[in-house]
């Protein structure tokens, strides 16, 4: 049976159009329990369709989306207790306060008048926004309103959380704050799955990567996998005290394929091989002593997400 | 449950809004100031004056401001995190029509009442009278305002933008209500039918409304 394995979501062969432009074209992909999963796109490639047939908001598509073996055409209270959702601008009634929004949300999610009270004190207090309790929706700033409607979404303790852009907008210190709390949810057994555009959020706590393009899924694995497929040679940083009187020097290095001077002492060097870069930064230390040259830093410098799914775009084509 | 639950909300939103504070003063003083100015109403008792008065102002709000909250709140998306939980979709609907459509009624009440005692002062009139004049006044009054209610939710639903929504509700549900008055003003109807008619006409605008609410994308 399909979606009743170790993940936690599988999607099966989604399509969706709207009008005459199609979206989703047979988009399938798993989510293992307990992961953290980025799923990144550029604009317009159908994320915020994946998380709307996910979270039950669009009910017009074809295909399957199943949340533990349960398929999302049959949304109800038990699939919907499973799921807390984050849109990408959390927008709540106007007039209500902080309070009462998370008490009517809590209330509808399950929870007895009990629990949304004692829910409601930990996460406004994990997410730091307790003295906005009694505050008006309408006076709270951007952020503090994304850590409200954080809070709406793991008020019911679900075990998967859907957040599209949980972080755009928000100041560097509660992206921190997010990431954080992502992670120990993710440790708890919680299964994430974010879109982001900013991809070194993702980067640093996405455990499987999923990109989207043209209505499907291009690639889903790890970064490091991702790195292996798409990676450019692995380049090596150099920063000497003397400077190198010349580029052939390093050049006629083995294992070097690529020499850039970046100024008269610092160098950004490609490798042939990025499973050799170990000996190359050996040789290199070796090649330039030898010249009575010194060695301020050497370093691997490892692709970003970003730059990898550059390459990957290229690599494929337009994604 | 959840329909209490958002029934009491809304309630809560509405009548400590400034809207619903301005309709609750204003329309009783709109309305009796409109009656001293008024030099020949041919001999009609304050209470029928104002409850049609109040029917058709309070009607006209009613279904404006019905039709701006849901327009507004489906345009930020504001149903979003209430369709990801386990509740029927037009709850939310009946919700804010019941919150809304008690509100305007409180409102239209005071003013009836209040011109109900002015008209025991300054005509006369004893309880019988004045009784019968209330009663027909809050039926016009309630009936007119149900279908208004409901229609500005219908329209809310559907309509793309706040503009188209509030001429859709000035050339449409204010005529409506009104044509369910025409049997009576025509003389061949009774105050009876007035009620059953908007009941109708309500419980098919809501329930219209509901469907189109379940089925559409927002």
């Amino acid at each position: 049976m399909v979606g009743n394995g170790g993940e936690m979501v599988a999607v099966r062969g989604l399509y969706k159009r709207y009008k005459e432009l199609p979206v989703l074209l047979n988009l399938s992909f798993d989510i293992p329990r307990g992961s953290i999963f980025g799923y990144i796109g550029p604009n317009g490639s159908g994320k915020t369709t994946t998380i709307k047939i996910m979270t039950g908001l669009i009910r017009d598509f074809q295909g399957d989306v199943m949340i533990e073996g349960r398929s999302i055409r049959n949304w109800g209270k038990e699939l919907s207790s499973m799921i807390g959702y984050l849109p990408q601008q959390t927008s709540l009634q106007e007039w209500r306060t902080v309070d009462q929004s998370l008490h009517t949300f809590g209330r509808l999610s399950g929870l007895s008048e009990n629990e949304v009270k004692e829910r409601m004190a930990e996460v406004v207090d994990v997410l730091g926004i307790s003295e906005y309790r009694e505050r008006k929706v309408s006076k709270l700033s951007g952020g503090t309103l994304q850590k409200v409607g954080m809070a709406q979404a793991m008020l019911h303790r679900p075990k998967l959380l859907v957040l599209d852009e949980p972080v755009a907008g928000l100041d560097p210190e509660s992206r921190v704050l997010f990431k954080g709390l992502f992670r120990k949810l993710s440790r708890e057994g919680t299964t994430i799955f974010f879109s982001s555009h900013i991809l070194s959020d993702i980067e640093d706590i996405a455990d499987t990567i999923g990109i989207l393009g043209q209505g499907m899924m291009r690639y889903i694995g790890s970064m490091d996998e991702l790195r292996a497929r798409v990676g450019r040679t692995t380049e090596i940083r150099l920063e000497t005290v003397e400077p190198v009187p010349s580029d052939a020097l390093l050049e006629r290095i083995p294992g070097i394929s690529k020499v850039e001077r970046v100024a008269d002492n610092r160098f950004h060097i490609m490798l042939e091989d990025l499973r050799e870069v170990d000996a190359v930064v050996d040789r290199t230390i070796r090649a330039v002593m030898a010249e009575s040259i010194h060695v301020r830093a050497i370093h691997p410098n490892r692709q970003s997400l970003e730059s990898l799914y550059l390459s990957y775009a290229d690599a494929e084509g337009k994604l | 449950m959840s329909l209490w639950m958002l029934f009491k909300d809304e309630l809560n939103g509405f009548y400590r809004s400034k809207v619903m504070l301005a309709l609750w003063v204003g329309l009783p003083a709109m309305a009796l100031v409109l009656y001293f100015l008024t030099d020949d109403i041919e001999g009609m008792p304050i209470t029928m004056f104002v409850g049609l008065l109040v029917s058709s102002i309070g009607g006209l709000l009613t279904s404006v401001l019905i039709v701006v909250n849901i327009l507004n709140e489906k345009e930020r998306k504001v149903y979003d995190l209430f369709f990801v939980r386990p509740i029927r979709r037009e709850n939310l609907l009946l919700a804010k029509f019941a919150a809304v459509f008690l509100c305007v009624m409180i409102a239209s009440f005071i003013a009836i009442f209040l011109a109900a005692f002015l008209d025991s002062v300054t005509e006369g009139y004893g309880v019988r009278e004045m009784l019968s004049s209330i009663s027909d006044s809050l039926l016009i009054t309630i009936s007119l305002m149900a279908i208004n209610s409901s229609a500005g939710v219908l329209i809310g639903v559907f309509s793309p933008s706040v503009l188209v929504g509030v001429l859709l509700v000035l050339f449409g549900s204010n005529q409506l209500s009104s044509l369910v008055l025409l049997p009576m003003i025509t003389g061949w109807g009774e105050m009876w039918m007035v009620a059953l008619a908007s009941i109708g006409i309500s419980f098919l605008l809501l329930f219209g409304a509901s469907i189109l609410f379940d089925r559409k994308e927002l």
